[in-house]
């Protein structure tokens, strides 16, 4: 790996100016998981690495209001293992802790997974589920989008290079809703998330959240399939293979290492229907 | 000899080397320093398949910390080549580049960021050339030839009346199975360190065969055997990966250039562009008889070598040597070739071709068994090679019955008594079986020497590396057991070529057995020796003295054997040599044929598959390890199940990619290797000590049997679950997927 000058900033203040200053040069560095494997192999070369860590601001993961905050520093164990999580959003916590493996969860943030934007992993279309909002902080002040305008495509977001994520806002899902999560894959990043959270009333379905990641080239959410679910009866199965089927033919997947795009789309289309039975059988229970 | 006779043989004994590893004081190659010491950086060819037409290296050289750039240029004075059966390896890329990644320039400098910064700056010019990265493409009549031509070797053996008996046949059956590159992924990449000096090489290297890694450099620089010393830390597993000689010329030839020594620490990307596994395709055409009788057999098979040779002439023999099975038909006829690709190099990889064969013929012997509706046990027990059976004709017959040792293994797993159970109309169950024999032991030429000391302890000297397999605590339990002293007073020196004395190489199953009888051979030289003392002293004859707990005893008075030293030298020091030579026409007997011993591998799986997905949980798997006698029983189970483990991995999901020449996934994110996630939910080793090989105390080798057998097993099992018959490795879910799908059409 070419030498770097690592920076050590302990503001937002001091850590945007950083960045503003290195412009191109300079990269924000959290856990590293990601971004090192990729300086490694001479894919990525920044002059500078800014490090987040060193900035007690951004530390730790609260609970207020109904709202879950993660700060950019918060690692996946400390989201796996928080009180807070655990009380409030148990399925956050157990997708958290299957993230990758221990040694990547121990030293890779929640914040850094989003802004990497790597499209196979998890932690996106989990927190699409919950319509999850970053903050964001930059030398000219700060903003907020949601994390489906954040991440815009493989490895590329929405932020500007002297822009900083300082937390994400995790809003509980609505009362009577309940939520599941599947995964799938068998290398290390997985092929295939499929999110799903749904109220039901009087045997039908009255709200419904979709997510699909790792397949597409973004977390996505799956509006479609969520149309023709909501109002439907819950126990009827053509309904949630009809939803299957729409997600999979909208889903943008691509022939790579995990498998060929057809695959993803039948996978897209079974998980679907998983997901769906899983989050409605908790909502049952 | 009985069991309880043995003192620490039999004995499932902590490992000696434990300490030191488990305390971090072991010392691997990249441990080493020596002082003044380089760090070296190679230039890998971007492309698989180019001519050079020009290096310019002059920019890298003017880097300040540069100490020097090896390119071919610079191979002068020397033998530019290497190989074990074919040297056709250049040291550094010679007028063309074979591979992607192959090193066509490598630079030393003061750190290893000057050296990474230098070797960006080695400018190459190619000319690219069509490239041809699988067996399929290089097999073309218009391929572009990789060397002379993309044939690299032939080998074939015939008996029997082949095209009568297939006319004689009642039903014939061919088919076709692939298997697929994949990587050893030893958790310790290449690591090299030469010292080059004008009288003598001096080597650390993460080596298996330390004493053809010397023959080899001695041989390139035109020096003695006494003039290269090549020693072998710990080595970071081995798994075939460092057999025969990898990086060592290369940093010898960047020592001398440079003028000190030279330290290569590989990555893991680099070792994956180092060596690999053979991929194969093999066609097999069985000719049987109604009644499951084997008559005929004939199996072509291709393997792919990659860019050189490497080990690549002995596993185009050793997948057909293999590929017969463990059966006996009396008409065979076999062909294999190893053919050149635009791969990474392929060499040796635990039981070399041996599972490839094992996949075709055992997933074969189940589709005849399912087409004549015979149960595919009792079809294989009808077949089934005998003890004293010439399982291929002209070489060492088997060494005993193989009937109970696959009905030790199908009592284990339960067989007989296999209720299935599915959990759902999609997720079924199935049971699957595999079992072969292979020649194994490679050369039987091992030496070793045991020095006796004035104390009662004792030093053993082997050349054997220890790679994590255990064999300096085996080699400790034998010398124990025949100096009759304890464990705890014999150490074991390793792989030293200026301090141990010859062994052939670490591989092939081959320690225990030969290395082993080495060790016992010298210890009972020092033993014999010791009673002579001892019949002197106590005026009477060797053979009425009993040798036990460290003391010689005749009519109740006893001397230790160490007062028996300092007795003979008449002071207080002094020390006793014993020796043991291995060579085939041993004392025992047991190693004037080939091969050593014939390595028995059997497995039995249950899967469940889920039609939905394709995926395929392993929810059993019964092994067996068939060591003769086990000098140290938990390690034969770990060799056993790391064996196995290993397996899972190209059964499962290994596979190394290419693309026009291009390595896609040449790192441990994209190229998937199995962890504790992939364990089978029961996991057992049955161990069968019938006392029946040629190494001491009827022991013989087990590193490579559990590999062999777990790819057919599983499929064999995903057929008996699924009635879907796969051919192709690995056995990802988006294959098997297809098949099912495929099969509803």
């Amino acid at each position: 790996m070419r030498p770097f000058r690592l920076y050590e900033p302990t503001t937002i203040n001091e850590t945007v100016a950083t960045l503003s200053e290195l412009g191109d040069d300079g990269k924000l560095y959290a856990g590293g998981t990601e971004l090192l494997l990729a300086m490694k192999t001479g894919l990525l070369q920044y002059d500078g690495l800014v490090n987040v860590k060193t900035v007690p601001e951004l530390e730790g993961v609260s609970y207020s209001n109904g709202t879950l905050t993660i700060g950019a520093r918060a690692t996946h164990s400390t989201v796996e293992h928080s009180a807070d999580v655990l009380a409030h959003a148990p399925l956050i916590a157990s997708v958290e802790h299957r993230v990758a493996n221990v040694r990547v969860r121990n030293v890779g943030t929640v914040v850094g997974n989003l802004c990497f934007a790597e499209p196979h992993s998890d932690p996106g279309a989990l927190l699409l589920l919950y319509e999850a909002e970053v903050d964001i902080a930059s030398p000219s002040g700060t903003r907020s989008v949601s994390v489906e305008q954040l991440v815009v495509g493989p490895y590329e977001t929405s932020l500007a290079g002297d822009e900083l994520v300082t937390r994400v806002r995790v809003p509980l899902l609505p009362n009577g809703m309940r939520g599941a999560y599947l995964k799938f894959g068998y290398h290390h990043r997985p092929t295939l998330g499929v999110g799903a959270a749904v109220s039901v009333t009087d045997g039908k379905f009255l709200d419904v959240r979709l997510t699909l990641g790792s397949a597409p080239p973004k977390p996505t959410r799956m509006r479609d399939a969520e149309a023709v679910l909501r109002g439907a009866a819950v126990d009827d199965p053509a309904v949630a293979i009809e939803a299957g089927r729409i997600a999979a033919e909208g889903c943008d997947a691509i022939d790579d290492l995990h498998g060929s795009a057809e695959y993803k789309r039948h996978l897209v289309q079974v998980f679907v229907q998983r997901a769906l039975a899983e989050a409605v059988e908790r909502g049952v229970k | 000899m009985t069991q309880q006779e043995f003192n620490t043989v039999g004995q499932s004994v902590r490992r000696i080397d434990s300490y030191d590893k488990i305390s971090g004081r072991a010392v691997y190659s990249v441990d080493v320093v020596v002082p003044g010491m380089a760090y070296a950086k190679l230039v890998p060819s971007p492309l698989p398949h180019a001519l050079i037409k020009s290096i310019d290296a002059s920019k890298a050289r003017a880097l300040p910390g540069v100490y020097a750039v090896l390119t071919a240029a610079e191979l002068v004075n020397m033998e530019t080549h290497y190989g074990s059966d074919k040297k056709d390896r250049p040291i550094v890329a010679m007028n063309k580049v074979r591979f992607q990644g192959e090193p066509v320039a490598a630079v030393a400098a003061v750190d290893l960021a000057t050296a990474e910064a230098a070797a960006e700056l080695v400018e190459v010019e190619y000319e690219a050339l069509s490239a041809a990265s699988d067996l399929t493409s290089a097999l073309l009549p218009d391929a572009e030839p990789i060397h002379d031509s993309n044939y690299c070797h032939e080998y074939g053996y015939e008996w029997g009346d082949v095209d009568a008996a297939f006319a004689g046949c009642d039903r014939i059956f061919e088919d076709t199975f692939l298997f697929p590159m994949v990587y050893h992924y030893a958790m310790e990449p290449h690591t090299c360190v030469v010292s080059y000096e004008h009288d003598r090489i001096r080597t650390w290297t993460s080596a298996q065969h330390p004493f053809l890694v010397r023959a080899e450099l001695a041989r390139i620089f035109g020096m003695q055997l006494d003039q290269v010393q090549v020693v072998v830390p710990y080595v970071g597993g081995g798994y075939g990966s460092k057999s025969y000689t990898k990086i060592e010329p290369l940093v010898a030839a960047l020592s001398r250039e440079a003028g000190r020594p030279v330290r290569l620490a590989q990555s893991v990307e680099e070792s994956m562009k180092t060596v690999r596994r053979h991929a194969a395709r093999a066609t097999i055409r069985t000719g049987v008889m109604n009644d499951g009788t084997f008559v005929a057999r004939e199996c072509l098979s291709y393997v792919d070598t990659g860019g050189y040779t490497d080990n690549g002439v002995r596993v185009t023999e050793r997948i057909s040597d293999r590929i017969v099975g463990p059966y006996i038909f009396d008409n065979v006829r076999v062909k294999s070739y190893g053919i050149y690709t635009n791969s990474t190099p392929a060499g040796s990889f635990r039981s070399i071709g041996g599972p490839q064969a094992s996949w075709a013929c055992e997933s074969q012997t189940d589709i005849i068994a399912e087409a004549l509706g015979i149960d595919p046990i009792q079809l294989r027990l009808k077949n089934l090679a005998k003890k004293g059976d010439e399982v291929r004709r002209g070489k060492r017959p088997l060494e005993g019955d193989l009937a109970p040792k696959l009905q030790m293994v199908l009592d284990k797993f339960g067989w007989d008594n296999y209720v299935r159970e599915d959990p759902s109309p999609t997720v079924k169950r199935g049971i699957g079986f595999a079992c072969n024999v292979t020649n194994s032991g490679a050369s039987p030429t091992s030496t070793s020497l045991v020095r006796f000391h004035a104390d009662g302890s004792s030093t053993v000297y082997i050349g054997t590396t220890e790679i994590g397999q255990g064999s300096r605590s085996v080699m400790a339990q034998i010398a124990a057991e025949e100096l009759r002293i304890p464990l705890a007073s014999i150490k074991v020196i390793g792989s030293d070529t200026d301090a141990v004395p010859y062994d052939r190489s670490t591989g092939s199953s081959r320690s225990t057995t030969l290395m082993g009888l080495a060790v016992h051979d010298a210890a009972v030289d020092v033993r014999e020796q010791l009673l002579e003392i001892a019949a002197k002293h106590f005026e009477t004859f060797a053979d009425q003295i009993e040798a036990a707990d460290g003391k010689a005893t005749f009519k109740g008075e006893s001397m230790t054997f160490g007062a028996l030293v300092r007795e003979m030298f008449g002071g207080s020091g002094g020390e006793l040599m014993g020796r043991g030579y291995v060579t085939q026409n041993h004392a025992s007997g047991r190693l004037t044929q080939d091969p050593v011993f014939w390595e028995v591998s059997i497995g039995a799986a249950e899967v469940e598959v889920d039609e939905d997905t394709g995926t395929v949980k392993l929810l059993r798997y019964v092994s067996a390890s068939d060591p003769g006698k086990a000098i140290n029983p938990k390690q034969v189970e770990g060799q056993d199940e790391g064996a196995a483990m290993q397996a899972i991995g190209h059964s499962m999901f290994e596979e190394m990619l290419f693309e026009d020449g291009q390595f896609l996934n040449p790192n441990l994110v994209d190229y998937r290797v199995p962890t504790f996630e992939d364990l089978p939910g029961e996991f057992e080793t049955v161990l069968i000590e019938f006392g029946d090989g040629p190494g001491p105390y009827g022991s013989k080798g087990v590193g490579e049997g559990g590999i062999v057998c777990v790819a057919p097993a599983i499929a064999n099992a995903i057929f008996n679950a699924t009635g879907v018959r796969l051919r192709e490795l690995p056995l990802t879910p988006e294959r098997v997927w297809r098949a099912i799908e495929k099969s509803k059409q």
